[in-house]
């Protein structure tokens, strides 16, 4: 069964056509690359299924099951994590602040409600043991190096137990050995049953790590087909618009 | 061992190292100022201010601004004092004789409701913050004159204000050393213990450092930031009601004017407390460490009897020399992330 089901997607800014009845889907233990140049929608169709844009048309379906992700909130709680392109962390907060944020654990209800910092650090810490960082929850985010501050954005992601992760360039702001630990993390989800979405310029990755690449130009689906069906120049004609379809 | 981080700690607790130094000055400089009577002449000036700056330390601290809190304390103490007291010359009130209790609990809802109607503005009318809270200020004061026609409203000799009184003047207690302590203190002190609270070990408060730091993050987690925006400045207008609250019952009579030009003196008392104004940084301890300086200055040197303009240099001066040290700061951060960045 699909996990994540997109028919018909689109979504216009005015007059301007970001996506047009775009379809995609993924199976769980599944990963998909998303490529295409930059305007090819790929961004929107990342914030449509976080939840931060509604599509103009379209339905989403989580397991088989129509749903709405009206907001950031509703996505994690259908199962989809997130890591943003620019990570999205706070400077001004510590490394287990900014993992927690939005879901702080509390002790009380309401008003009398009390955040939990030990149990919350704690945590915070297995997640970067678990992540092979050297991260530690009480420093804060602003003095991190690029693979530091992945490692906070990926412990995000393991708060609760997603099934659908996606992943907007992650590798694309950190050095060439943190690449690997990111890569090897994305075939780890892989082997555990989650549905992995890698959003990437980077031809390599995609083909290291993914089963299956779409590519989207103009704000339409160009191709979609397994990575053993083909291989990089087809790829990279395809975003280009050199070959017009797969 | 010379290390970036030890010297950021001192930094950050600058605040009080400087007010212990500035104490001693006075100390020394005159033989009132280590007297009952001035240390609580001290606190009880710190007692209004210190409220307001809680409140604007809250909208700070989210990335916004609130310029309107002067007046709307002005309003609230002459709403609060208007609705108790006779109509006619003398006091100019409004002849309704409300109960006291709930001329208080009118002029605080008054005040978070001018908050939130502040808040609405700018998150549904997508107006910037600094414009709409100073067009408030403007509103409200010129409000207040337009209501009164400029007569000062009294609640001069009449029973219903003793609730006034009771926050402004009344005496809770006698402490060895720092004189009668006035109920003002002691609420004060209450309102920093809970936005303390709040900032440091609730939701509420990890969210609006989170809105400060990175607005975008905070939205695409999830926070509700215009509504966490609109309750900051509830808040921040409720608090400003309770500073008016404390004010009528010191200065008896309400004039217009009350509370004009207050608000310098608050973003002052923030700043100085280390308070971010780019938003995400600051606490409510260091907020408090800055009113109290900027009161113990005050007091010091009008028992040193320097001259009214003097004070206003010295207190300008203040505030640029907590701006440098701050500047200071941000310099040292980059400094010792270079540092740590190139040990690894």
């Amino acid at each position: 069964m699909k996990i994540l089901e997109l028919k018909n997607i689109s979504k216009s800014f005015g007059a301007i056509h970001a996506l047009e009845n775009v379809d995609l889907d993924i199976n769980p233990g599944e990963a998909l690359g998303l490529m295409g140049d930059n305007g090819a929608g790929k961004s929107t169709l990342v914030k449509i299924v976080a939840g931060n844009f509604s599509p103009t048309n379209g339905e989403i379906f989580v397991a088989g099951k129509k749903t709405s992700i009206s907001n950031p909130l509703e996505a994690r709680n259908h199962g989809i994590e997130i890591v943003y392109q620019d990570l999205k962390l706070c400077n001004n907060l510590t490394a287990s602040a900014n993992v927690f944020l939005g879901r702080e654990i509390n002790s009380g209800f309401g008003f009398f409600s009390r955040l939990k910092h030990t149990a919350m650090n704690d945590r915070a810490a297995e997640l970067f043991g678990e992540l092979q960082s050297e991260t530690r929850p009480h420093d804060v985010v602003e003095r991190m190096s690029g693979g530091q501050r992945q490692a906070v954005a990926l412990a995000r992601t393991r708060l609760s137990d997603p099934k659908i992760v996606l992943l907007d360039e992650p590798t694309a702001a950190i050095s060439i050995r943190q690449v690997a630990g990111i890569l090897a993390r994305i075939k780890q989800l892989k082997e555990t049953g989650h549905a992995v979405i890698l959003v990437s310029h980077r031809m390599m990755d995609v083909f290291e790590v993914c089963d299956r690449v779409a590519v989207l130009r103009r704000g339409n689906k160009i191709a979609d087909k397994p990575i053993a069906n083909t291989n990089p120049e087809e790829v990279t004609g395809l975003i280009t618009g050199a070959l017009e379809k797969a | 061992m010379f290390s970036y981080n030890r010297l950021l700690f001192l930094i950050d607790h600058l605040i009080w190292g400087i007010l212990v130094l500035v104490f001693v000055f006075f100390i020394f400089q005159s033989e009132y100022f280590l007297t009952e009577r001035n240390i609580s002449n001290i606190l009880t000036a710190a007692a209004v201010l210190g409220v307001l700056v809680a409140g604007q330390t809250f909208v700070l601290i989210s990335g916004n601004f609130d310029l309107s809190t002067e007046s709307t304390l002005g309003l609230a103490a002459l709403v609060g004092i208007w609705l108790i007291v006779p109509a006619g010359p003398t006091t100019f009130g409004g002849g309704i004789f409300m109960n006291p209790y709930l001329s208080i609990i009118c002029s605080l809802s008054m005040g978070a409701l001018i908050g939130y109607i502040i808040g609405c503005l700018i998150t549904y009318g997508n107006m910037h913050n600094f414009i709409v809270t100073l067009a408030a200020l403007l509103v409200i004061r010129g409000l207040m004159m337009a209501f009164t026609e400029g007569a000062p409203v009294s609640g001069f000799n009449n029973p219903s204000a003793d609730v006034f009184y009771w926050l402004g003047h009344e005496k809770a207690f006698k402490l060895p050393g720092l004189g009668k302590i006035s109920v003002a203190v002691l609420a004060t002190g209450l309102v920093y213990i809970v936005c303390h609270l709040i900032l440091k070990h609730h939701k509420f408060g990890r969210e609006l450092y989170a809105i400060g730091g990175n607005r975008d993050a905070a939205e695409a987690l999830g926070i509700n930031v215009n509504r966490r925006i609109r309750q900051v400045y509830m808040l921040s207008g409720l608090l400003a009601a309770l500073g008016g609250w404390m004010l009528a019952g010191r200065v008896v009579s309400i004039q217009s004017n009350l509370g004009e030009t207050f608000i310098f003196t608050v973003f002052a008392g923030a700043v100085i407390g280390g308070v971010s104004l780019q938003g995400g940084r600051g606490t409510m301890l260091g907020a408090l460490g800055g009113v109290l300086l900027l009161s113990t200055i005050d007091r010091g040197l009008n028992l040193m009897q320097v001259s009214v303009f003097w004070i206003k240099v010295i207190q300008g001066s203040v505030i640029l020399v907590a701006m440098l040290i701050d500047a200071q700061r941000v310099r040292l951060k980059e400094l010792s992330i270079i540092a740590t960045s190139e040990k690894k």
